[in-house]
């Protein structure tokens, strides 16, 4: 509880410390709505020409395409210190100093750091998600709510344990690793889509590798009334565990990774 | 002109130096194009188009292995241009400009060969439907190399539009990130410009945008005839001159005012 404290104070303290220069902050967010937008005007223009993707109307494309911009961008929005920043962690040996204090190693660095301009991301996928609703007319109840939210809640779990994957590589190498890239960068264009809509290959590695398709897909599909390969539904409360999984599963790791740590020295 | 020639060889060989971070990124974007491609299978198979998925699946591969020339800027300018170390270039005896052009260009044309030839081979491995087909014809072939050659000309150009808003604004993140998306998005490489609404094609296919890669692409597929082409290099043409004749003036000016950062 302390912790969540800690993080909560942090995360106040950072956003104000960003809203300091207004003018630069607001046209950054700009640019993110719009770079955002871009992608949703894809979409937009692949339904307006195919109109749908085998059983998925344009509506249900709109929502899976909001589902996994919110999620994403909640994760680099306030996990902005595992996601963007922990590389030049290590590479400037800032790590040490975390070490020293009485906090783990984590907590701190996920307190080091917001993104406040993923705001504007986070409102188009907002966005797509209304008029997804609205087109494919989701009817909403009390169980469909709670299924949105865990998913939303653990989808950002399930990202930052992705993210974990290349930190583990950076302790152990201090460069970056771009090829994990594929799977967390790769993961959210790919998963923007339903997943059966791909080959078995990849939708073996989004269903077991990053499970994006357990955390997002199939509590959204029960969202809309198609169950996702006809599974009943008490599997869209209980597949998206797979995103906690995941990130207990790379906290381990990292853990252990950790103990091989050896500073840069700069 | 020597000096802007030598300063494109430089910049040639430090591109070449940086073989293992290609490896990663060609990786990537082979998944990303692999991803690209069953996406718009699928696509497919629920309403075919006009135009065959050979010729998308080769326009994806196509864009997937030359995307470095689209991102690929100097960072060494920019950081001089933070750090006030540009004053050093003013002292030089060549125009800014054509330096700057020159080095450019080297780095987005090394870039891209680098990654494009492995990613193209294992594009030509693919079975028919997901990798990239043979060019139309060998005419087609050899026009949509020229063109290519072209859309670097035109891409440089605009890179060095972008770079002249930097040195304005010094922190021009946000004009970065706009300029950046219309070139993703109008260039064809988020979605080919092929599958835009066909009432835009007149339109979108004239944008300087499109003469970076899209136009090459459709002489290659053959969805542009060779008798067509004069007609493609005379746009690129244009526009390369008209940006170039642009980016010269902003730089200019730039000068005129130009503040160095000092400390």
């Amino acid at each position: 509880m302390d912790t969540l404290k800690l993080y909560v104070k942090s995360m106040g303290m950072l956003l104000k410390s960003q809203l300091q220069y207004p003018a630069s902050f607001c046209l950054q967010t700009l640019a993110q709505i719009v770079m955002e937008a871009g992608e949703l005007m894809a979409v937009l223009l692949l339904i307006d020409r195919f109109d749908s993707l085998n059983q998925w109307s344009g509506g249900d494309l709109l929502f899976f395409f909001g589902l996994m911009s919110v999620t994403f961008y909640l994760t680099e929005c306030f996990g902005r210190g595992i996601t963007g920043n922990f590389g030049n962690f290590v590479r400037t040996g800032q790590l040490d100093t975390f070490l020293l204090r009485p906090r783990g190693v984590l907590t701190q660095v996920l307190c080091s750091a917001m993104d406040p301009r993923r705001f504007g991301c986070i409102a188009v996928g907002v966005a797509a998600l209304i008029l997804g609703c609205r087109q494919s007319q989701v009817q909403w109840t009390a169980w469909k709510a709670l299924a949105f939210a865990e998913s939303v809640f653990l989808g950002v779990w399930l990202i930052l344990g992705l993210f974990l994957i290349e930190a583990v590589f950076c302790i152990h190498s201090v460069k970056s690793v771009e090829l994990v890239n594929a799977i967390t960068y790769g993961g959210r264009s790919a998963c923007e889509y339903p997943i059966d809509v791909y080959p078995r290959p990849l939708r073996i590695l989004f269903t077991v590798v990053a499970p994006f398709a357990l955390t997002l897909h199939v509590p959204a599909a029960y969202i809309l009334d198609k169950p996702m390969y006809g599974w009943p539904a008490w599997t869209a409360f209980a597949t998206p565990l797979a995103g906690a999984a995941l990130f207990a599963v790379m906290y381990t790791v990292f853990q252990y990774a950790m103990r091989f740590y050896r500073s840069t020295g700069s | 002109m020597k000096a802007y020639l030598s300063a494109f060889r430089m910049r040639l060989r430090m591109e070449t130096q940086y073989r293992g971070a290609v490896v990663g990124g060609v990786i990537c974007q082979v998944f990303f194009g692999l991803v690209l491609v069953a996406l718009y299978r699928a696509l497919y198979a629920g309403k075919p188009q006009s135009m065959p998925i050979e010729t998308v699946t080769t326009y994806v591969w196509l864009q997937q292995a030359f995307f470095r020339m689209m991102l690929a800027s100097d960072s060494e300018l920019l950081d001089k241009i933070r750090t006030g170390a540009i004053a050093y270039d003013l002292c030089r005896p060549v125009q800014m400009y054509g330096y700057y052009y020159a080095r450019i260009m080297a780095q987005k044309l090394v870039g891209s060969l680098m990654r494009a030839a492995p990613m193209l081979l294992f594009a030509a491995l693919l079975p028919r439907g997901w990798g990239i087909s043979v060019p139309d014809s060998m005419p087609a072939f050899a026009l949509a190399v020229i063109s290519l050659l072209g859309g670097l000309l035109c891409v440089c150009s605009l890179e060095n539009i972008t770079m002249g808003f930097t040195m304005r604004t010094l922190d021009s993140r946000g004009m970065q990130a706009l300029l950046n998306l219309l070139m993703m998005t109008f260039s064809g490489n988020i979605l080919p410009l092929t599958l835009f609404p066909d009432s835009w094609q007149r339109v979108i296919t004239r944008l300087p945008y499109a003469q970076i890669l899209d136009a090459p692409i459709r002489l290659y597929t053959g969805e542009r005839a060779v008798a067509q082409a004069p007609g493609v290099f005379i746009t690129q043409f244009v526009w390369t001159a008209a940006l170039i004749a642009l980016g010269l003036l902003l730089w200019r000016q730039n000068q005129k005012r130009l503040i160095v950062q000092g400390g």
